[in-house]
């Protein structure tokens, strides 16, 4: 029962948040510089032409009424149709998922194979002096590097000497499993880094606060071996953490590694978005940013319902996250 | 995360009967800001190489970016020589495309980056620490009210929210500077209020409330100081963000605009050359990546230093 009524609370603020994170984007669109009409109708049109473009597309209702509009067909599923194309922007929006979430799972799957027994090892070995500095930089070293620097070098690198993955050309996984690939590792990799190195940085800390834990202490004492220590009583405490990180990271990723896609060309979501402020399109705008903050919001629902089934004291951790 | 914070300041007040012993003299006060002088330096001495190594490379880029201000270098908007020349003695770092020296508007550069995203993330600290303090210790109505609009802002993906900030304001340094603290505040203002939640059932805290000190007195005289080591951590790891949403921003065309220079915008320029002159993109990129890592670094033994905690081994 109580377990019952925290998931409720839980899901009532999810939704909550959702609700404002519409309003500010809404409002945020509206506070944009550069009239709705003029956008469409050029800066030429007669006041004639655009007060009928106003009528049709019910521009001079109140604001509250055309949130609640657009609220109802974004709940339907229909985001409005963008200015520049002319397409419907959840088809634009759905046809362009799949790339943006291939880049995101290739990202997130390298950094929970890699960054987790990486920042496992690196706790086991720190030293009680809080040394390791080399350890500190290297790590410190990949989440500093911006993917905007990384990226425009590795696509300087690859483009130049031609080392066998190609730079933009992306190919749907159906059309050419081994192109599509081909161009998606660089992407991949240029995001998996700061990824790796951030779940690394996790993953050490929280092991080293269970490290100094009673029941590891016990553990020593009864002799049981450093393997199975790791995996049955540190691995499953610190996982909190890292969960909670790892689902940010694919949050942030899925609502579009804006740059990394434009460095690449590759035609995923955040590219998509990026072009649309640029031509003052708000329809696609709107929809990408609100798409970006919904799956935040999912995907820390589902963190928690995760970090639940791993740490059944959820009462504990839920009061102790709850902000 | 920390049990016993060894930096616990504001210890008083638990003696003394009706006088409010709360309130020390002003000699006290003044020994105290000497104590904490001291207590500086001797952290400073503390940290380890690579923590002094970043301070050292921080220290390099702000005087790199005062000497900006004096036209070191030369003019940065000057057409001083050949396209796209190599380094050489004439231009130590080569020239753009346009035959601009790359000496004086990477240092140009480094001042506009490090002077937009410090005031930024300088409003973010004072925002944060106001709201964490607050909620954290009043709690109740005001927390929930605080930390709604924190979350609110914390569900948008930084770039995306920058990207979104840009939009509104339109391009430019101040769209740059709202990004930065609109990304920066949420964390902040999270940590910050937790902490401020542990001090709050402190017991020093507790004996000012019985001894009707006033709430904005034990707000800066108590919880304030007990606060400070996460701000400070905080504030550092902040600016590291800061100056990558600027150059984020700025790479995309949405920050700080051309001709004036930031590291984004020479990254961004220099991309375009990047297969002619690959140097106009690998030295502002190295600067950029210096400037965070070694603020990052200095953050992580800030972090060590004021929230220490227990290591050992399995073995």
């Amino acid at each position: 029962m109580r377990l019952f009524l925290w998931w409720l609370r839980r899901a009532v603020s999810a939704v909550a948040t959702l609700a404002g994170v519409s309003i500010l984007v809404f409002l945020a669109l509206r506070a944009m510089p550069g009239g709705f009409a003029e956008t469409i109708l050029g800066p030429f049109a007669s006041a004639e032409q655009q007060r009928e473009l106003a009528e049709r597309y019910g521009l001079d209702d109140s604001a509250f009424v055309q949130y609640w509009r657009w609220l109802q067909a974004a709940i339907g599923g229909d985001f409005g149709t963008s200015m520049i194309s002319r397409e419907p922007v959840a088809s634009e929006l759905g046809a362009r998922l799949p790339v943006t979430g291939q880049l995101a799972v290739m990202a997130v799957l390298t950094a929970l194979f890699i960054g987790v027994p990486l920042g496992v090892l690196t706790a086991l070995r720190a030293r009680p002096d809080g040394g390791g500095a080399l350890g500190r930089l290297v790590s410190g070293l990949g989440v500093s590097l911006p993917e905007f620097v990384l990226g425009s070098i590795v696509v300087f690198v690859f483009s130049r000497y031609a080392l066998g993955l190609s730079v933009g050309g992306y190919v749907p996984f159906a059309d050419d499993p081994a192109g599509n690939l081909t161009a998606m590792i660089l992407p991949a990799a240029v995001l998996s880094v700061f990824a790796i190195s951030a779940t690394a940085r996790t993953t050490r800390d929280a092991v080293l606060n269970v490290l100094v834990e009673p029941y590891v202490t016990a553990a020593v004492a009864r002799g049981e071996s450093p393997a199975f220590i790791i995996r049955h009583h540190i691995l499953r405490n610190a996982a909190t953490p890292v969960v909670v990180l790892l689902s940010t990271i694919t949050a942030y990723l899925l609502g579009g590694a804006i740059i990394v896609e434009y460095l690449f060309n590759l035609p995923g979501i955040g590219s998509y978005v990026v072009q649309a402020v640029g031509r003052r399109d708000y329809a696609v705008v709107q929809a990408g940013v609100l798409l970006a903050a919904t799956v935040f919001i999912a995907l820390n629902v589902i963190a928690d319902l995760v970090v639940g089934l791993i740490d059944p004291r959820l009462g504990v951790t839920a009061e102790g996250r709850s902000m | 995360m920390s049990g016993a914070r060894p930096g616990d300041v504001s210890g008083d007040g638990t003696s003394g009967g009706g006088a409010p012993a709360t309130y020390p003299s002003t000699s006290e006060e003044r020994r105290g800001v000497r104590m904490r002088i001291a207590h500086l330096t001797g952290w400073l001495r503390r940290l380890d190489w690579l923590s002094r190594c970043g301070l050292f490379c921080l220290l390099v880029l702000v005087l790199a970016a005062l000497g900006s201000m004096v036209n070191l270098g030369g003019d940065p908007a000057e057409i001083a020589g050949g396209r796209l020349q190599p380094p050489g003695p004439d231009h130590w770092l080569g020239t753009d495309n346009l035959g601009r020296s790359l000496l004086p508007r990477l240092l140009e550069g480094i001042g506009v980056t490090l002077l937009l995203s410090s005031i930024a993330v300088l409003v973010t600290a004072v925002l944060s620490t106001a709201l964490g303090i607050v909620a954290g210790y009043l709690g109740g109505m005001v927390n929930n009210l605080v930390m709604r609009v924190v979350e609110l802002l914390y569900a948008f993906p930084s770039i995306v929210l920058a990207i979104l900030v840009a939009a509104v304001v339109g391009p430019g340094r101040p769209a740059a500077m709202a990004a930065i603290v609109l990304v920066t505040i949420p964390l902040m203002t999270r940590l910050v209020r937790t902490a401020s939640t542990s001090v709050a059932q402190r017991d020093y805290v507790t004996s000012a409330v019985v001894s009707g000190v006033r709430l904005p007195r034990i707000l800066i005289r108590h919880v304030l100081p007990n606060v400070a080591g996460t701000i400070a951590v905080q504030g550092t790891y902040a600016l590291s963000v800061g100056i990558l949403v600027e150059g984020g921003l700025s790479f995309l065309g949405f920050g700080v605009q051309p001709p004036q220079a930031s590291l984004g915008v020479l990254i961004q320029e220099g991309g375009v050359y990047m297969v002619a002159a690959p140097w106009l993109i690998i030295t502002p990129g190295v600067v950029l990546i210096l400037a965070i890592l070694s603020i990052n670094v200095v953050g992580d033994g800030l972090r060590d230093r004021l929230e220490p905690r227990e290591t050992r081994s399995l073995r």
